[in-house]
C-alpha cells in the first residue's frame, strides 16, 4: 500500500505567465518564491512552493503527494507498475524543478497526472502574502473522475486515502486527520477541478468574496459553508479557467479507527448550508 | 455606566413600536419573511415576538404617537431619577396613561422625546411571556437586541441618553455607538437630516444564520440594504434588510463584550473600512454609508 502523508505541490501549465503571476499576486494573495524563464513558482505557507506555473499547455495539470522516504517511492513504483500503471522516475533535473528529493509520476485511471514526492522543499523565511488574504496554506485539491467509484477504489485500496464523507457517490477522501486532501469530481475528463488554501478566519472568505467582486473576478460558488466538513468556502476563476477556493475550518476526524463515512444526498444543500448556488462551476456528480 | 449608583437605571431596549401605512401588509413581512412570531392584535398595533418577552415590535398605523422605542427601567425610584434629571437638561418626560402602558404592555412609563424628536418610552416591568418563542420561520433569532436610531441633533440627543446613564463606546466619524449594559453597544446615533427609527436589529445564533438569511432575502427578492458585513468597532456581523414603508430589520451576531474597566471611546473615520470590516457598502441609505 502506498502511504500518502500529505499534498505538496500544484503544477499548471498556461500560455501567458504574466497575466497567472499578475492572478496570483494581486488577486489570489500568494507570494513569488521564485521566478523562472520559463517558471512561477509561488508559496502560500511554510513550504518553499505550493504551486507552480511552467510555460505551456493549460491542459497539463500535475498534482504532488509527499510520501515518507525513498524506500517508499520505490515500493510505490513497484506497487503502481504490478497494477498496470507506467510509472515514470524523474531525472535529477526534474526534481530541481520540482524543489524535491526524487519523484515518480504516473495517472490514475482518469488519467490525472500525479507526482509521489520525496523530501519537498521548505523554507528557513516565513510565508509573506503579496495581499492580506490571510491564506494559511495550501491544503487540498478537487481532482475530475470520470467514474468516481473506480477511483475511490484506486485512491483508497492503492494509497491509502480514506473516505470521510460521500454526497451521492463522490468521496471526499483524507490521507492524514484532515477531512479531505483529494475529493472526486465527475466530469468527462481528467484535470484539477479546484485548488484550495486556507485562510485563517470567516472575515477572511467574506472580505475576499467582497475584494474579489470589486475587481470583476468571477466568483463561481460562495461565500458558502459546506455541511460535509463544516468550511466556510469561497469559489473564484483564475487564469485558464481554473478555480481556486479559499477555506476555513475544515474538520479534522479526531478518531481515524471509528470514522464512518457520512452519506449526503445528492441535492445543493450538501454542497452548502447557507443558500449558496455554484454559478458556471460544475457541481460534484453533475 | 451607572452614574455613580449601585444599580443601573436602565438595562434594556425592549420593543420598538413602529408606524407603517398598511400594517397587516408589514406584518407578513415581519413574521413570514424576517422570521418573528405574531402574537396579538390590540387597538389596531400588531405585536411580535423574537424572545422571552411578550413582544419587541409592534406595528400600528402612522398616528402622531405611532413610533416608539421602549427602554427597560430598574424601577419606579429609578423611573423617577431619570425624570428629573431629563427635566433638569430641559428635556420632557410625561407619565403614560394607564391607556398608554396597556398598550405598551408595561406597568408604568415615562414618555420622552429626545433633541431629534424621537419618542423614548421610558418604561417598568414590561411584560413577558411564559411560552417559549416560536416562529413561523426558522431565522435562527435568539433575542431583539437593539436599534439604530437617526438624530438631527447631535450633541443634545448624546446628552438625553447620557442622563439614562449611556455611554459612548466607540465613535465612526459622529456616529456614536452607546452601551447600557456588558455589550459594545445597544443603541447607536446617526447624525441625519431627519430622526426617527433607523433600524431595529435582532440577534441571531451565528454567523451560520446570517448568511442563511442573505441568500434566503436574496431568493424571495428582499432588497439588502447592507450586508453581510461586520461592524469593525464593535465586531458585530450584520444584515440589513429593507421592508415595507422603508422599515430596515437586521440581523446581528457576534458583538464585543466589554468587561467592567474604564476605557476610552475610540474614534474612527467615517469611511467605509470604519464601517465595514468586510468590503459590504449601503448605496442607498445615507446613515449607513461613508462619503466616497
Amino acid at each position: 500500500m502506498i502511504q500518502l502523508k500529505d499534498v505538496s505541490y500544484v503544477r499548471l501549465g498556461s500560455p501567458d505567465l504574466e497575466s497567472a503571476e499578475n492572478f496570483a499576486t494581486t488577486c489570489l494573495g500568494l507570494q513569488i518564491a521564485e521566478r523562472g524563464k520559463k517558471d512561477l513558482y509561488l508559496r502560500s505557507d511554510a513550504r518553499a512552493h505550493t504551486l507552480c506555473y511552467s510555460e505551456g499547455d493549460p491542459g497539463d495539470q500535475t498534482v504532488g503527494f509527499e510520501v515518507e522516504d525513498e524506500a517508499s517511492l520505490q515500493e510505490a513504483a513497484s506497487t503502481l507498475e504490478s497494477l498496470g500503471h507506467a510509472v515514470h522516475a524523474g531525472s535529477a533535473h526534474e526534481a530541481e524543478q520540482r524543489k524535491v528529493k526524487a519523484f515518480i509520476g504516473f495517472r490514475d485511471p482518469t488519467g490525472n497526472h500525479v507526482e509521489l514526492v520525496v523530501r519537498p522543499e521548505r523554507s528557513g523565511r516565513r510565508y509573506f502574502a503579496s495581499r492580506d488574504a490571510g491564506i494559511t496554506g495550501f491544503s487540498h485539491i478537487g481532482l475530475n473522475s470520470t467514474d468516481p467509484g473506480r477511483d475511490e477504489r484506486f485512491w483508497t485500496q492503492v494509497c491509502n486515502a480514506r473516505v470521510s464523507d460521500r454526497i451521492g457517490d463522490i468521496p471526499l477522501m483524507r490521507v492524514n486527520a484532515i477531512h479531505h486532501t483529494i475529493a472526486l469530481v465527475r466530469a468527462p475528463k481528467a484535470g484539477i477541478q479546484h485548488i484550495n488554501h486556507q485562510v485563517e478566519s470567516s472575515d477572511d472568505v467574506l472580505r475576499s468574496y467582497y475584494f474579489l467582486s470589486g475587481r470583476r473576478v468571477p466568483i463561481v460558488f460562495g461565500p458558502g459553508r459546506h455541511p460535509t466538513s463544516g468550511a466556510r468556502f469561497l469559489y473564484f476563476k483564475g487564469p485558464d479557467g481554473m478555480i481556486f477556493e479559499y477555506s476555513v475550518g475544515v474538520d479534522e476526524i479526531e478518531d481515524e479507527a471509528t470514522h464512518r463515512p457520512r452519506q449526503f444526498g445528492f441535492e445543493p444543500t450538501s454542497f452548502c448550508m447557507w443558500g449558496a448556488k455554484p454559478a458556471g462551476m460544475a457541481l460534484p456528480n453533475n | 455606566m451607572n452614574n455613580g449608583r449601585a444599580i443601573p437605571l436602565i438595562n434594556s431596549v425592549c420593543y420598538v413600536r413602529l408606524a407603517v401605512g398598511e400594517p397587516g401588509a408589514s406584518a407578513r413581512f415581519v413574521s413570514d419573511i424576517f422570521g418573528l412570531q405574531r402574537v396579538a392584535d390590540l387597538d389596531g398595533e400588531i405585536a411580535f415576538r423574537s424572545d422571552d418577552r411578550f413582544r419587541t415590535v409592534s406595528l400600528g398605523r402612522k398616528a402622531p404617537d405611532g413610533a416608539s422605542i421602549g427602554i427597560e427601567v430598574w424601577d419606579d425610584d429609578a423611573l423617577k431619577e431619570i425624570g428629573r434629571r431629563l427635566r433638569e437638561a430641559g428635556f420632557t418626560a410625561r407619565e403614560a396613561t394607564a391607556d398608554e402602558c396597556r398598550r405598551r404592555y408595561v406597568q408604568s412609563a415615562l414618555l420622552a422625546a429626545d433633541a431629534s424628536g424621537n419618542r423614548i418610552d421610558l418604561v417598568v416591568r414590561p411584560t413577558r411571556s411564559g411560552r417559549r418563542y416560536f416562529p413561523a420561520r426558522d431565522a435562527g433569532i435568539v433575542e431583539f437586541h437593539g436599534v439604530g436610531l437617526r438624530t438631527t441633533d447631535h450633541a443634545r440627543d448624546l446628552a438625553f441618553w447620557r442622563a439614562l446613564g449611556a455611554e459612548v463606546s466607540d465613535w465612526v466619524g459622529d456616529i456614536a455607538y452607546l452601551r447600557i449594559d456588558g455589550l459594545h453597544h445597544r443603541v447607536t446615533l446617526y447624525p441625519s437630516k431627519r430622526n426617527g427609527i433607523l433600524y431595529a436589529a435582532f440577534e441571531v445564533e451565528a454567523l451560520d444564520q446570517i448568511m442563511q438569511n442573505s441568500y434566503f432575502m436574496q431568493e424571495s427578492q428582499i432588497r439588502i440594504v447592507q450586508g453581510p458585513g461586520r461592524e469593525p468597532a464593535s465586531r458585530q456581523m450584520f444584515l440589513h434588510v429593507e421592508g415595507p414603508d422603508g422599515l430596515i430589520f437586521s440581523y446581528v451576531n457576534g458583538m464585543a463584550k466589554l468587561d467592567e474597566k474604564p476605557r476610552l471611546a475610540r474614534q474612527f473615520p467615517l469611511t467605509a473600512t470604519s464601517l465595514c470590516d468586510w468590503g459590504s457598502e449601503s448605496k442607498d441609505v445615507p446613515e449607513l454609508g461613508a462619503p466616497a
